[in-house]
């Protein structure tokens, strides 16, 4: 740079005339000099040849470049010639079958499925409210397994929150969206939360005292766990031998291995455990998961037990109905209302008195003594026992199913396409994914459940869980996809990737379905299916999560060089 | 900025924007030609060019709201087009090619007008859209921005990150290289006199 800051000699050392350096000249052919400086330039170049045949070729080569650039050397490629009137077709047809078969899914959902449900829990004590008032009021996952988000309700709120994203989408920037998205999940999580103090208890022996009295919540956590005293609130615990002798004013929500009540809990009690014992009383309804309950003959439960495998042995008061699925109930006390049941036999005693109608569908007559006190005869249905794939019911399920996928997959493909052209990415490769997704399958879930007993890592736990559950259903999404790219080639927009998604997916889905009734075979293909999503998932999201290079050396801008002295007329 | 074979549909703009679907399509027909050579000459092949045509009009979807009607609408569409693309080779990191020579060794000195005469009558358009593929991509970058797009001083160094004052060397530079690309000499480039 040091000699252009000298003006050139053209004529050698003994020259008489200077030159404009390049820069000067190039800065004056693009119109870039200021007032005082072009006219110097001009005023130079009528004296000097060399610098004017220099300003023309500048000009020249500026003019070959344009011309060069502009020149429409090959045809636009077909696929971008298409791009558009694919996009348009893509779209109607998405938007045209699958929201048409998504509507047609969601009212057969209700009418068919969330309407009795609904009905039968307004029988099983839960309140005239529907299932939304109770998810978005009672909101509490805690409070009642009615509230429990089933898959169905999981696809239909992140769709609809899918939607109303991309309808707001111009007025939303993708950093709010998942901020939205987050703050909702967030705002679900803490639903939960209880409004009073809560108290956290972990040991191996934990116990309220019997002169103690819990003013709000409490989390017990232990291999025993002994409630002598009182508790003012709900009571969530988790432990081996749980025993409540005390008095809960509000909801017991346990995971135990065997439980007994003596004492008194003036709500609900819901439970997922081995064994309960109640010889005390429940002042609401009792909803166990597990092999067996028994309602002692000085036990009794104030509305409605519901119970969900096993054995249930009713030899005490019931205020309600009993709702039963499982292997056998005997009623040796007195049930108020009516019983529900779909198991395998039903036996009431000579002691035994039933207030309601019996409805009960099994394999076996029920055994009824007869010094039984009935208001009705039992109303007994033999089960048949007969393969659900060879029903038609099955497959416009599995169609409606279908549907539903494409559209969630369809809404998160948008949310989130580069996440989503990753993840198909990795998927690709095969190997790799498979092999981290039977890690991410199987050790996920543990270390969910890991962190759930520890009561204290019992959000973290749940969130995993949710965020493991998510990626399964979507595992089949990106599966599709993929297979979607094997048949109709790569694609790098978005609207192509969905094409091929709902492509993919539909066609994995058809393959699959002669043989989801062959059993091992099937589930060893939907684990397959599940494994390799999963792995694609966890590879795009492992890649996300990698620490970028620092850009400031390659997208920085230059140090701040100033422009050489010659970019001035130099030399005049 | 005026953009040589592109034509200014306001209207088709203004009822793209209210969704109506038919304009979006005259938009496409009418700007995707022009954008995909755009990308042709700023991205080093033609998938690439095609893949980022494409998701620059996906980009259009959402960020025609944020568009200014008092302005060129070829002007803006370049201007999103000439990010678009900014970005994919900053993400590739091909920048660092010959971004971090030290710019003092740039020749700005007189070259010989005759030979640069002789260069520019010898080369056809091809031979140049060829040479144009061998250089940096910043250097690329400005030319496309500057000749193709004919984009100003200060939008090409809003566009690069470079202050306004130093467009005028990106631009000498990047003509050297790509004198250097055709001749395959060094004299040119390097300037020198007669």
């Amino acid at each position: 740079m040091s000699e252009a800051a000298n003006p050139v000699s053209p004529e050698g050392p003994g020259g008489t005339m200077d030159h404009l350096d390049e820069m000067t000249c190039l800065l004056y052919a693009e119109r870039q000099l200021d007032r005082a400086r072009a006219q110097a330039v001009s005023a130079h170049t009528q004296d000097c040849a060399a610098c004017r045949t220099l300003l023309r070729a500048l000009d020249r080569e500026s003019r070959l470049l344009t011309r060069a650039m502009l020149e429409e050397d090959e045809p636009l490629p077909s696929r971008i010639a298409e791009f558009q009137e694919r996009a348009r077709k893509s779209f109607g047809w998405i938007w045209g079958v699958v929201l048409g078969l998504a509507a047609t899914g969601v009212y057969a959902l209700y009418t068919g499925f969330v309407e009795p449900a609904e009905q039968r829990l307004e029988q099983a004590g839960f309140g005239g409210t529907s299932l939304l008032s109770l998810l978005v009021f009672q909101g509490a996952f805690w409070k009642g397994w009615q509230s429990v988000i089933t898959l169905l309700e999981v696809l239909a709120m992140l769709t609809v929150a899918g939607f109303g994203l991309v309808v707001f989408r111009k007025r939303l920037r993708r950093g709010s969206a998942l901020a939205l998205v987050l703050a909702g999940l967030c705002a679900a999580l803490v639903l939960p939360s209880p409004a009073g103090a809560t108290e956290f208890r972990k040991a191996p022996t934990v116990e309220v005292r019997q002169d103690e009295t819990i003013k709000g919540d409490i989390y017990l956590s232990g291999e025993r766990v002994r409630i002598e005293g009182t508790v003012e609130g709900d009571v969530f615990v988790a432990g081996k031998d749980v025993d409540i002798d005390g008095h809960v004013t509000g909801d017991v929500i346990a995971g135990c291995q065997s439980m007994r009540i003596r004492g008194r809990v003036d709500g609900n009690l819901r439970a997922a455990g081995n064994n309960g014992i109640i010889s005390g009383s429940v002042g609401r309804s009792v909803t166990w998961f597990g092999d067996s309950v028994t309602v002692d003959s000085t036990g009794k439960v104030g509305e409605t037990v519901s119970m969900f495998g096993g054995n249930l042995a009713v030899d005490g008061q019931v205020g309600r109905d009993i709702l039963f699925f499982g292997h056998e109930v005997g009623v040796n006390g007195t049930i108020l209302g009516g019983i529900w049941e779909r198991g395998d036999s039903l036996i009431i005693a000579s002691t035994g008195q039933v207030g309601g109608r019996i409805q009960y569908k099994g394999d076996h007559e029920a055994s009824v003594s007869p010094g039984a006190k009935l208001t009705s005869p039992v109303e007994f249905v033999q089960r048949e026992r007969k393969s659900e794939y060879t029903t038609g019911h099955y497959y416009i399920w599995r169609i409606i199913w279908t549907a539903a996928f494409v559209l969630l997959g369809l809404v998160l493909y948008l949310l989130l396409p580069k996440f989503a052209s990753d993840a198909v990415a990795a998927g690709e490769r095969v190997g790799a994914p498979i092999g981290l997704g039977v890690l991410i399958f199987f050790g996920v879930p543990i270390a969910a459940i890991l962190a759930c007993v520890t009561v204290v890592g019992l959000p973290l736990g749940l969130l995993t869980f949710g965020l493991w559950f998510l990626a399964i259903n979507c595992a089949e999404l990106v599966v599709g996809t993929v297979v979607g790219n094997w048949i109709f080639g790569r694609t790098a927009d978005t609207w192509g990737l969905i094409g091929r998604m709902a492509a993919g997916f539909v066609i994995v889905r058809i393959v699959y379905t002669p043989i989801a009734p062959l059993h091992v075979i099937g589930a060893l293909v939907a684990l397959g299916i599940w494994i390799w999503g999963i792995g694609a998932i966890s590879l795009a999201l492992y890649k996300r999560l990698q620490p970028k290079s620092p850009s400031s050396s390659i997208a920085g801008p230059f140090p701040p060089v100033p422009l050489p002295q010659s970019t001035t007329v130099g030399g005049i | 900025m005026s953009v040589p074979g592109m034509t200014e549909t306001t209207e088709a703009v203004a009822r793209a924007r209210a969704g109506d679907a038919e304009a979006w399509g005259e938009l496409y027909r009418d700007f995707a030609p022009a954008i995909f050579r755009f990308c042709r000459r700023a991205l080093p092949t033609r998938e690439d060019a095609e893949d980022a045509t494409m998701e620059i009009f996906m980009k259009l979807r959402d960020k025609l709201s944020q568009y200014d009607e008092t302005r060129s609408f070829s002007a803006w569409l370049y201007r999103v087009a000439a990010n678009h693309c900014w970005d994919i080779l900053r993400r590739r990191k091909i920048r660092q090619d010959k971004e971090t020579e030290d710019v003092e060794d740039v020749p700005l000195e007189h070259p010989d007008p005759s030979q640069l005469d002789k260069l520019i009558e010898q080369k056809t358009s091809e031979e140049v859209r060829q040479a144009l593929h061998k250089l940096g991509a910043r250097a690329r970058m400005a030319l496309v921005l500057r000749y193709y797009s004919d984009m100003s001083y200060d939008e090409i160094a809003d566009e690069l990150g470079v202050r306004r004052a130093f467009v005028g060397v990106v631009l000498l530079r990047a003509r050297h290289e790509l004198r250097q690309a055709l001749e395959g000499k060094s004299a040119l480039a390097a300037g020198g006199t007669s």
